[in-house]
């Protein structure tokens, strides 16, 4: 008997559904094949098919069995057809009756005849909604994915067994409800552990402020500095001070998240700030993204969040480069043989690097020993474009002993007349509230920080006083600034403003955002 | 060295063919042979024909018989039960389901039998 189950495919953030067609054919031969372009991950489900079905003990039938994945001209991946081809195997040989409603099924299956969780079930929940799928019966450890979509049923399964007792309503699986904030631990960063907390760090006021800035705005931002100074420190502690996703921010993390199965089981929607860091020889295709069938790189996996690179001159040069466009467009398109797909790629890059390859250029106490051609050659890694692209340029000197001796753990600031160092927590405040005003700011134009704004959009909401333009026009004379730096200069002058809450750009923000414009030739 | 190999399998399917029959089976043929090869025994039960491979070894100090049929065993035994479906229309029309099955067998030193072990639907 044939029978047809809904599955689907995915290609790049777009899941097409896939009719699972199974026929177990009343005469014939046995065997057990799959057409419809499977790779091997498919082409291995016979096994586990098989095998979930036996130990459900269900009699698997010794009947010739052909499965078709349709339209059959689409290659398809992955083990997410394990739950339809069992289901279909199992409607043909009437154990059990399809549901009339139109239900995607979708999910590997484990041996046992339990579910396993698979990826990609929310962007599964997102198709089904467009394409008014009335049922969804997905892995019990990744049904929390589907249920922050609403107007469709989500039925998470435990195993095979608990599907057949429902469909033939024996008894039923309860639907998940439909609710934003799921996930069974409910973690947010407050109970995350952070690895580093800005009191920890001694001294590095400067950098802190800048890191406080390109947090709130999104800016990225580029550290200098002598080997030990404390940039890893800084970069992992601003994993702390990243306000928590809104909502239409985390429903676009989640998406990515769901596509490459980075979404823990029992997980629902992706709240934390993703904050991903990159070894140095992370290839192209893994930084990009790519492959024959397009996948997200790093890039996209810190969209809406911080990408780190440490060492960024050791990166090859063609990574670095291919980062210019997508660091400006905020999406990246990858095109190959099977299509063009674009993932979004707004994200806020922190780059740290060293001044030369032996690290102590410019140092007032140790002498640098490369030779001028060898820092050429190091700097010369890092292009102008490139260092266009990024907002804030910061020297991170190494730290005074006195410091370091008089204050191991930095509760308070040696010398100066503030008492306290501003924790991690109180820093996050700031950053949240200032992110607050540029969330009602950008209200309905898919744009959350200012430093995504384009620049009809700074011609729209910023305000800045004439004391304040004269200012930019004296620093455009007088240092060169290319028109993008000049916007980008706008773009950190309202961020500034924002975190002192300020509803003009005032002469002060210009200043500060002027500090850390980049420096050429010291 | 032929010949010897002949006498072998004989002696294994009559020994197959008496094991099955006490299992309830009917035989229809006995080492059906065309130019293409042959099939060892071709038996039935409860509306499913089987068609059987039979291997004999004595001893199980050079492999067991289960070791002998592998991946082109099954194929050539599949191909030979197309062709004799084929020559033979009423049978196919009389069963629906069709099984390749292998029965193997162990004979000890002195040729009494040490183990049979029989294994349905082998072509799956």
């Amino acid at each position: 008997m044939l029978t047809k189950v809904l599955s689907a495919a995915h290609f790049g953030l777009e899941a097409t559904p896939i009719e699972v067609e199974v026929n177990v054919f009343k005469k014939g031969f046995p065997g057990f094949s799959i057409i419809g372009l499977p790779n091997k991950s498919i082409e291995e489900a016979k096994e586990r098919v098989k095998t979930a079905l036996i130990n459900t003990g269900i009699d698997f039938p010794n009947l010739k069995i052909v499965v078709n994945l349709a339209p059959a001209d689409i290659p398809k991946e992955g083990s997410l057809y394990d739950l339809p081809i069992a289901v279909g195997i199992l409607a043909s040989i009437e154990v059990v009756n399809l549901p009339a409603e139109k239900s995607f099924f979708y999910g590997e299956l484990s041996l046992d005849g339990g579910l396993r969780h698979t990826k990609g079930v929310f962007l599964l929940a997102l198709a089904g909604k467009s394409l008014k799928i009335k049922n969804l019966f997905v892995p019990n450890d990744s049904a929390n994915e589907a249920s922050v979509i609403s107007g469709i049923n989500v039925y998470p399964v435990r195993s095979l067994q608990d599907l057949i007792n429902h469909l033939n309503g024996i008894v039923r699986i309860e639907k998940l409800k439909y609710c934003l904030s799921t996930g069974r631990s409910g973690r947010s960063i407050d109970s995350q552990s952070i690895e580093f907390d800005f009191s920890e760090i001694i001294g590095q006021e400067s950098a802190k402020r800048a890191m406080t800035i390109a947090a709130a705005g999104g800016h990225n931002i580029f550290m200098q500095g002598t080997p030990g100074a404390g940039k890893t420190m800084l970069a992992r502690a601003t994993a702390g001070i990243l306000p928590p996703l809104n909502e239409e921010e985390a429903l676009e993390v989640t998406k990515i998240y769901s596509l490459t199965g980075n979404i823990p089981p029992g997980e629902g929607l992706i709240k934390t700030r993703p904050f991903r860091t990159a070894h140095h020889t992370t290839s192209r295709i893994g930084l990009i993204g790519g492959g024959s069938i397009p996948h997200p790189g790093e890039i996209s996996l810190s969209h809406n969040g911080v990408l780190f690179l440490d060492e960024f001159p050791e990166f090859s040069r063609a990574t670095l480069e291919a980062l210019r466009q997508p660091m400006e467009d905020g999406r990246v398109s990858i095109i190959r043989i099977a299509g063009s797909i674009t993932f979004p790629a707004s994200f806020m890059l922190i780059a740290a690097a060293n001044p030369c390859p032996c690290g102590y250029l410019g140092d007032p106490k140790r002498e640098c020993k490369c030779t001028p051609r060898m820092v050429m050659k190091y700097q010369a890694k890092l292009s102008g474009p490139l260092m266009d692209r990024i907002d804030l340029h910061i020297n991170v000197p190494a730290v005074d002993v006195d410091k370091l001796i008089t204050n191991p753990t930095s509760s308070r600031r040696g010398g100066t007349s503030r008492d306290a160092v501003e924790n991690s927590r109180q820093i996050r405040e700031q950053v949240i509230k200032a992110r607050e005003i540029q969330n009602k700011r950008f209200r309905g134009l898919q744009i959350y920080i200012n430093a995504n704004m384009k620049n009809k959009h700074i011609k729209d909401f910023c305000v800045i006083d004439l004391q304040s333009l004269l200012l930019l026009k004296q620093a455009v004379n007088t240092y060169n600034l290319s028109a993008r730096t000049y916007f980008r200069l706008i773009k950190v002058s309202q961020t500034i403003a924002d975190l002192s809450e300020s509803k003009k750009i005032l002469p002060a923000h210009v200043a500060e955002a002027l500090q850390y414009r980049i420096r050429s030739g010291d | 060295m032929k010949k010897f190999n002949r006498e072998v399998g004989k002696k294994g399917e009559e020994i197959a063919a008496k094991y099955l029959q006490g299992k309830g089976y009917k035989i229809h043929e006995r080492n059906y042979s065309t130019k293409f090869g042959e099939i060892d025994l071709i038996v039935s039960k409860n509306n499913i024909l089987s068609f059987v491979e039979v291997k004999l070894k004595k001893g199980e100090d050079f492999g067991t018989p289960e070791e002998m049929i592998g991946k082109n065993k099954r194929a050539q035994v599949e191909r030979m039960a197309n062709l004799y479906l084929t020559a033979k229309p009423g049978i196919s029309e009389e069963y629906n389901s069709f099984l390749i099955d292998a029965v193997c067998i162990v004979l000890d030193e002195d040729n009494s039998i040490r183990r049979i072990s029989y294994y349905e639907n082998i072509g799956f």
